[in-house]
Parts: C-alpha cells; sequence; structure tokens
C-alpha cells in the first residue's frame, strides 16, 4: 500500500464555509454557529484514492483574509495543493476571484488548485445558471457544507491530483 | 522574598524541544507538552509533519509560525507562536512553543465581532437590493399591465357611451348598461391595483389645495342616503358644525377614504344603521384634530382576523355576495397615514364594526374665503368661440382612434386629424393651424411627451401656445410631473369616457 503525506490550504474571505467545509470532510458535522478562525487550525485525515494508495492530506484552515496576498507567508510553506473557497450567496466574497486566482497561478504555478463555491443550500440550481458568469471564474465545485454535498469529492480529487 | 513569589506566580508558558532530522525528540522541558525522548514529534498536531521539508535542516534557519492552534492529549487546547531554529553546525533543530493563549482569545473575540458585523452588514445590503428588485419587477409589471388593459377599456366604454346614443330596442340598452357596469367596476379595480402599487412604493402624493370640507361630507350625505335607502338601511351623519368650513389637503384622497369606509359599512350591513360621525377634539397652530368614526350594524369581523383587515388583497369574506378585490381598505390606510393620521378598527361578529381616524386637518385662518365658488362658476360659463375647431389626434392604437373619432363627430364641432407616430405629428402640425393636439404617451418611436417637448421649440406662433392633451394610463407623480415639464397642458386618463374626454377638450378650447 503507497502512502504520501500532504499539505493542502484553504483560502478565501472569512465567513465562506471553510472550516465547515473541513469539518464535514473530517468529521462529517455541520453547526451554523459562526466560529471564526484565528490563525491556523490544522486537520489530518487520509484519503483512499485507489485500492493500494492513500494520502494523507494534513489540511491547514487559514483565517479568512479579504485580501489574498495578506495571508502569512510562513503558513503556505512546503504547500502541496489549494482549495479556494468563496460564498455563492455574497458578492463580496468573489469580487476579486478572479485576480486571486491569478494571482495564486503566477505566484504557486505547480501547485494544484481547486476552486469552490459554498453555501449552495442557500441558492437555487437556476440562479447558479444564469449567474455563473458573475463569479469571473468557473469553479471546479458548488458545494454544501451544510448538506455535504460535493464536499468529499473536492478533496478526493486534489488528493488525486496531488500524486499523480 | 522575590524568588518566593516567583515560585508562587509564575507559570512557564514556553516550551523548548530538540528534534534530529527524523523529527523525533531528542528533549524536551515539557512545559505545555508531554513528550518522552524518541517521540514522533508529529504526534502533539499534524502541524508538525512534514516541517523538514520546509527548509533544509543543515543550514541556518529561524522561521516563525504565528496562531497555531495545539491541543495537548488532555484535550487542553492552546493557541501558541511557534519557532523553528535549524544550526549549519550539526546542532540538533530547535522548537520554540510560546503559549499566548490569552491574547489570543481576546483576539478571536474583536475579530468574531468584527466580521459578524461586516457579514451582517452585506447580507442586509443584498436584501434590501433583491426586495428592491421585486418591487421594482411588480411595479413594472403593474404598470404595464395596467397600461395594457386600458386601451381595450377606452374602447368598450367610449364606444358604451357612443351606442347608448343610437336607436335600441329597451334589451339591447340593458345590455348596454351591464356592459358599461362591467367597465366601469373593471375600471375601478384596475385604479386600485395601480393606486396600492403607488402607496406601497411611496409614489403617491397628496395634492395641497384649500377646499369646502362641509360641502364635502353634505354631498357624501346626499350621495350615500340613496344607497343606504335602497337597502333599507338608516344612515346618520353626525356632523361636528364647529370644524372649519375651508381645509387644506387632498380633497380627492378625502373622499376617496370617507367613500370606502362608507360604502363598505353599506355593503356589509344588511339591516340597522350605518352611523357617520365626524367631532373637532381640539385645535392648535392652525390644526383641527378630528375623531371620525364609520360605524355598521353589519355582518362583523372575526377577532383573529382584524389584523389582517388593511392588508392588500385581503377579502376576509370570500362569498361571492361581497365583490371586491379588498384593496379597499388597504388603501384607506395608506392614506390615512399619508395624511399623517391614524385608523384602527374594533369589531364584533354578527354585531358590527366601527372604523375610527383621528387626523389633523390644517385650515386657513381666514375663514370667509369664498375664491372657490367662484372660480368654478366661472368655468362653467366658458363658452366656445368658433365654430369648429381642428384637432389633431396622435395615437397608434386604432380603437383609441374610432372611439375618439366617433365622440367628437357626434359633437359636430371638430375636424380630426389622425397621424399615429412621432415623425408625422411634426410634418401635420407644419402644415396645418390646429387648435388642440391630443396626443398618446407611449408611441412607437417618439414618445409623446418627448413629442410635446419638440413641437414646443418648433419656430410656429401657435407651438408655444396650443393645448396639448396627454392621453395615457401612466399616471405615477413623476410620470405627472414629466409630462408638464415636457410642455404638455392637461391629461387625459385612460381608459376616459365620452363626458371626460369632451368636458377636458372644451376646458382647454378658447
Amino acid at each position: 500500500m503507497k502512502k504520501a503525506s500532504k499539505k493542502i490550504i484553504l483560502l478565501g474571505h472569512f465567513g465562506v464555509g471553510k472550516s465547515s467545509l473541513i469539518r464535514q470532510f473530517v468529521e462529517n458535522t455541520f453547526t451554523s454557529d459562526y466560529k471564526v478562525t484565528i490563525g491556523v487550525h490544522i486537520l489530518k485525515k487520509e484519503v483512499e484514492i485507489s485500492s493500494d494508495e492513500t494520502v494523507s492530506l494534513i489540511i491547514w484552515d487559514l483565517e479568512g483574509y479579504d485580501d489574498i496576498k495578506k495571508t502569512r507567508a510562513s503558513y503556505l510553506l512546503g504547500t502541496h495543493g489549494f482549495i479556494y473557497v468563496f460564498d455563492v450567496t455574497r458578492p463580496a466574497t468573489f469580487e476579486n476571484l478572479k485576480d486571486d486566482i491569478t494571482y495564486l497561478t503566477d505566484q504557486y504555478a505547480n501547485t494544484p488548485l481547486k476552486v469552490v463555491g459554498n453555501k449552495i443550500d442557500l441558492v437555487t440550481k437556476t440562479y447558479l445558471k444564469e449567474n455563473k458568469d458573475m463569479f469571473g471564474v468557473a469553479p471546479d465545485f458548488f458545494t454544501s457544507a451544510k448538506t455535504g454535498d460535493k464536499v468529499n469529492d473536492i478533496f478526493i480529487a486534489l488528493a488525486k491530483e496531488l500524486v499523480k | 522574598m522575590l524568588e518566593t513569589y516567583r515560585g508562587k506566580y509564575f507559570h512557564p508558558r514556553t516550551q523548548f524541544i530538540t528534534i534530529d532530522n527524523s523529527g523525533n525528540v531528542l528533549e524536551s522541558d515539557n512545559v505545555l507538552f508531554l513528550l518522552k525522548k524518541g517521540d514522533e514529534i508529529g504526534t502533539i498536531s499534524p502541524f508538525f509533519e512534514g516541517l523538514s521539508t520546509y527548509f533544509e535542516v543543515d543550514e541556518d534557519n529561524d522561521i516563525k509560525f504565528t496562531c497555531i492552534h495545539l491541543e495537548n492529549k488532555d484535550k487542553k487546547e492552546y493557541t501558541c507562536d511557534i519557532e523553528f531554529k535549524t544550526f549549519a553546525s550539526d546542532q540538533p533543530t530547535l522548537i520554540i512553543i510560546h503559549d499566548f493563549s490569552d491574547h489570543y482569545e481576546y483576539y478571536q473575540e474583536v475579530a468574531q465581532s468584527r466580521n459578524e458585523s461586516v457579514i451582517n452588514s452585506q447580507v442586509l445590503e443584498l436584501q434590501n437590493k433583491y426586495l428592491k428588485e421585486k418591487e421594482d419587477f411588480k411595479n413594472t409589471f403593474i404598470a404595464n399591465f395596467s397600461h395594457e388593459l386600458r386601451n381595450p377599456l377606452t374602447g368598450i366604454t367610449a364606444f358604451c357611451s357612443v351606442l347608448q346614443k343610437t336607436d335600441m330596442s329597451l334589451e339591447q340598452q340593458d345590455y348596454v348598461e351591464v356592459i358599461q357596469t362591467s367597465g366601469d367596476h373593471l375600471r375601478n379595480m384596475i385604479g386600485d391595483i395601480l393606486e396600492v402599487s403607488k402607496i406601497e412604493v411611496g409614489k403617491l402624493t397628496l395634492n395641497e389645495e384649500l377646499f369646502n370640507f362641509h360641502e364635502l361630507i353634505q354631498m357624501l350625505e346626499f350621495t350615500y342616503s340613496v344607497k343606504a335607502k335602497q337597502k333599507n338601511i338608516e344612515l346618520v351623519i353626525d356632523f361636528d358644525d364647529k370644524i372649519p368650513k375651508y381645509i387644506e389637503g387632498d380633497k380627492t384622497r378625502f373622499k376617496q377614504v370617507f367613500e370606502n369606509l362608507i360604502g363598505n359599512a353599506l355593503k356589509f350591513t344588511s339591516s340597522g344603521k350605518v352611523t357617520f360621525s365626524i367631532k373637532e377634539n381640539q385645535r392648535r397652530a392652525r390644526k383641527a384634530n378630528i375623531n371620525i368614526s364609520v360605524q355598521d350594524t353589519g355582518i362583523g369581523i372575526p377577532s383573529e382576523k382584524l389584523d389582517e383587515v388593511f392588508k392588500s388583497f385581503t377579502q376576509l369574506n370570500n362569498s361571492k355576495k361581497y365583490s371586491g378585490t379588498g384593496l379597499g381598505l388597504s388603501i384607506v390606510k395608506g392614506l390615512v397615514e399619508l395624511m399623517d393620521g391614524k385608523i384602527t378598527v374594533e369589531s364584533k361578529e354578527n354585531v358590527g364594526s366601527i372604523f375610527r381616524i383621528n387626523i389633523n386637518l390644517k385650515y386657513p385662518i381666514n375663514q370667509e374665503n369664498n375664491s372657490l365658488e367662484k372660480k368654478s362658476d366661472i368655468e362653467g360659463e366658458k363658452s366656445l368661440s368658433k365654430e369648429k375647431y381642428n384637432v389633431l389626434l396622435a395615437e397608434d392604437s386604432e380603437l383609441i382612434q374610432m372611439s375618439v373619432l366617433k365622440i367628437l363627430a357626434q359633437e359636430g364641432n371638430f375636424f380630426l386629424d389622425m397621424i399615429t407616430n412621432g415623425e408625422d405629428a411634426i410634418e401635420s402640425i407644419i402644415h396645418n393651424e390646429y387648435d388642440l393636439i391630443l396626443m398618446d404617451i407611449r408611441m412607437p418611436g417618439t414618445h409623446g411627451d418627448e413629442l410635446t417637448k419638440m413641437i414646443r421649440s418648433l419656430p410656429i406662433q401657435n407651438c408655444k401656445t396650443i393645448p396639448i392633451l396627454a392621453l395615457t394610463a401612466n399616471l405615477y407623480d413623476t410620470d405627472k410631473k414629466r409630462y408638464k415639464k415636457m410642455g404638455m397642458t392637461d391629461i387625459i386618463e385612460k381608459p376616459f369616457d365620452e363626458k371626460t374626454l369632451l368636458k377636458k377638450i372644451y376646458k382647454h378650447l378658447k
């Protein structure tokens, strides 16, 4: 059995549901009480990506910033992958999405990145379809940390990409 | 002594750990986390996993991580700053963990409050935006919808008037009467819907005019006594003569409020009486505080439904016996509040209801003003000075064209030209001398109000003064102001009937 350990980081504005996505992925739980993350929480979960390969994901849940460039440089050391999360209901969280993604892909050209639109339980499918251009970048996943919709898929897809 | 105090009160909050190149503990002072020699440093937290990949361990490095959340084996949480020091001189890697939990706990509270406040304001802004969009959609829909209805309705009303003047059998006259009544009913309902929409978006404004309040009450008494008599109900008017005769306010809206309340009272009462009472409380600073009530002995309102009576589209009694849109009381409440008044209701099922209004009436000090009567007399005396008048009708609806043509043809006082778009209107005005123009607003190409502005600026003598009357269903106050600004003389509201059209035309012909 092959086993690798990879550090991934969740980025995005505050209140977009980064901690909730991780809690849903690691513990299968959700709470609607909002507790602000300060600094960083680190959790770990093993993901089986094939019958003979697992990846141990070291997940860094960073404090949300309205400007990605404010992220402390030390947090980003040795990062293997990024998950950028925004809230589909709150324009302030995706107003700079395009610029932020360009910044990340310029600065970390070889580091895989997944873009996630969270809180889809609060909108309709029609809203997402009609407003997809509004986000500026086509997200890789639309998720709901509340219902768990597509949450595992993000981490598994990224894990697979990390061991390619 | 100092050493004694230090021993008692000093609690070290910093742990020193050395590790080898594989991440195994060499030494630890175990101030915060319990570690044995040989333990993997990663057992404290996944944070320490893969640390060696961050830097070259055989070089001098000093890296600091701030605000890292860690947990010991007893599940106690710490928020720490962590330093890594590697050395080129073959010394083991040093890890220093500073526990700043108290400091970060305070920071967390501040961040929590700040972020919640930002998120709440963003959510509120979005909700407001959403509500505004919804409201705008509703109002545009209502405006367009009512406009589309008004044109055919004008056709129905106008042609009923024309038809009534032809030779018809008694049976046919009855049928036309039914069509006319249904048309009027439909027009009132459309009017109600527009009124509610205007009140809800705050677009309804009141006209301040001096009018004879006593005369208004007398007129209502006359009108509704007849209706009450038809239903064998007694109508009692209890009017306080001390109330100022002349008041400043919107006569039409006062009338509308009273008519709605008295009309409702009569509608829902099958026996007994309806009492319309108007009493003065006090006067202060040119304002008379008045209590108005309309009481009936009708079917009443169940107590659990009392809160709903003033809501739009609420019909508490769904039986077909009592028709209506359910908008009347909503409009009444909106109007009373717009006049800075207050309306309440008390009711008992099968006993009756009483609607009470408390309102201030503004009045002029000089109550001997009779200019109002004189003014209306002069208007009535106006007579025509020409045998035939040239009228231009700019209107794209064939139905309206036919209606106006029929009405004016019957009068015998008019030559009528008709055009269907703005461009032809200018051409026609340049080559003809008109006495009056009837102008549709929503025409293909240039709209009627824009066209009026162009006409007013034409270098032809009578273009500055010729009466231009708007034919329109768009009657928001902003529309009315725009029509006036563009140079329109007056407005004829669609749907119009023969009487209204002729009254307005004659009013403006010299």
